[in-house]
């Protein structure tokens, strides 16, 4: 399959992903103690994230998943 | 979308980021911390680099925080190690992506400096990043703005940025590349929701559109029975959507499972799938193992050997990130919040420390390894 159709179709799951959240029962605050622990939350991997991404962008041909350009560098 | 809309598009997000009304809260929620850490890279080439970062972030009154981030790399790619005069030797160097100029058989070291800083207010923040080092200055301005839906379940975040990389090649005796520029305009959009007390689901899309020298200006391709330096074309566009869940599972463990998909208007075309489980050991000392898949297809220009100087369509390339490839990483990693081994020391139990392992390898018969550790210290 080509490409840019993947990407297409990615988007049109991502997209009824964010339609059927809206349609449940949005999470009280008091019931998201387990969700701000460091082992669960995307917060505390951020920057861990952002450093693999730019040593994996020096190593293959593709780029992004964590939401930013990142810096550039000699090493792309 | 035209580079000069783009680009009014991130003027405008950059000044509502600085004009937008601020939360009526007084006081910041989080602590100050500051972090630092050292990493180490080597690979299956003999090359090196040693990592020392350091990152502070300041929360200040009325919902805003300030970020600085710095980072000192230094690489070292080892001299050429075939014997002087014999044709692997001229291969090595006639190959090389790094400068040569006089002596191929000494160690070759450069460094990298790179400084950013954000500033974030309410549900915007602007930053500036910079690059340096002999050869190459990179700076990026950027900008995102993020909003709260469904009693705080949901959240959107829009973010863009433009990068412009001034390239200034060093001697090299088999090439003869000019000073050259980059541009990166950048967007992106993520939507991250709150789906159950014990999941998390955040997916998005990015845009990136890239213009101006996109080859290693040392680097020669053999090609018609001669070396011919290496010519990728002057734009590329690359977009990837991706999707990640983290599950908290009821043995004090979770489990992160992330997919992205990416492709370009050269080609390339990648599928990464990655995992992660995360167990608590004891009260605040947590082990992690991780696997990643990847795996993409090569550029149309990609070729093992060129028949003719002119490459395919005019473009020719020795990188191998741009052929088919696949790769693995497993990584483990330990995390220690001092915190519950010290309650009543009043800086000890203020720090975080932990230590990662990485062993990646892939299809072109190359593997590295990485060894990073650091400290989080939370300021009173």
């Amino acid at each position: 399959m080509k490409g840019r159709p993947c990407i297409l179709a990615l988007v049109a799951v991502l997209l009824a992903l964010a339609a059927g959240g809206c349609a449940t029962v949005p999470v009280k605050p008091w019931q998201r103690e387990r969700l701000v622990d460091p082992i669960v939350a995307f917060k505390s991997e951020a920057r861990e994230d952002a450093r693999k991404m730019k040593t994996f962008e020096a190593r293959e041909g593709s780029t992004g998943g964590v939401g930013g350009a990142g810096g550039g560098c000699a090493c792309k | 979308m035209s580079p000069r809309v783009a680009l009014t598009l991130l003027a405008a997000g950059l000044a509502s980021a600085g004009a937008v009304p601020a939360f009526a809260q007084e006081a910041a929620d989080e602590p100050q911390v500051a972090g630092t850490l050292v990493r180490w890279f080597t690979d299956s080439d003999h090359v090196s680099v040693r990592s020392l970062s350091g990152d502070w972030v300041w929360p200040l009154a009325r919902a805003s925080a300030l970020t600085f981030h710095y980072n000192n790399e230094k690489v070292l790619i080892p001299a050429v190690s075939a014997p002087p005069g014999t044709q692997d030797a001229i291969d090595a160097i006639t190959t090389a992506s790094r400068p040569i100029s006089g002596n191929a058989f000494e160690d070759f070291v450069k460094q990298r400096n790179e400084v950013e800083g954000e500033y974030a207010r309410g549900p915007a923040a602007v930053n500036y990043y910079v690059s340096s080092e002999a050869d190459y200055v990179a700076q990026q301005l950027g900008g995102r703005w993020s909003r709260d839906f469904r009693q705080q379940s949901a959240n959107l975040s829009l973010g863009s940025s433009y990068g412009w990389d001034q390239i200034a090649p060093a001697q090299d005796d088999d090439t003869n590349t000019g000073d050259a520029r980059k541009t990166t305009l950048h967007w992106n959009a993520v939507m991250t929701e709150v789906v159950s007390p014990s999941l998390l689901l955040r997916y998005g899309v990015e845009y990136n559109l890239v213009n101006g020298l996109q080859h290693n200006p040392y680097r020669n391709v053999y090609a018609g029975g001669t070396n011919v330096p290496e010519r990728h074309p002057d734009a590329r566009q690359r977009r990837d959507a991706f999707v990640r869940a983290n599950q908290a599972l009821p043995n004090r463990a979770s489990l992160k499972l992330s997919y992205r998909l990416y492709n370009d208007d050269w080609g390339v075309t990648s599928h990464e799938v990655g995992t992660r489980l995360s167990q608590y050991v004891t009260r605040g000392l947590s082990a992690r193992w991780e696997y990643r898949w990847y795996t993409q297809t090569a550029a149309t220009f990609f070729r093992d050997s060129y028949a003719s100087v002119n490459g395919v369509g005019g473009y020719l390339t020795g990188d191998y990130r741009l052929g088919e490839l696949s790769s693995h990483l497993f990584g483990a990693a330990l995390r220690a919040d001092l915190e519950a081994f010290a309650p009543t020391r009043a800086f000890v139990r203020r720090m975080t420390l932990w230590v990662d392992l990485e062993r990646y390898f892939n299809s072109n018969n190359y593997s590295a390894n990485v060894v990073e550790t650091g400290v989080d210290f939370r300021f009173p």
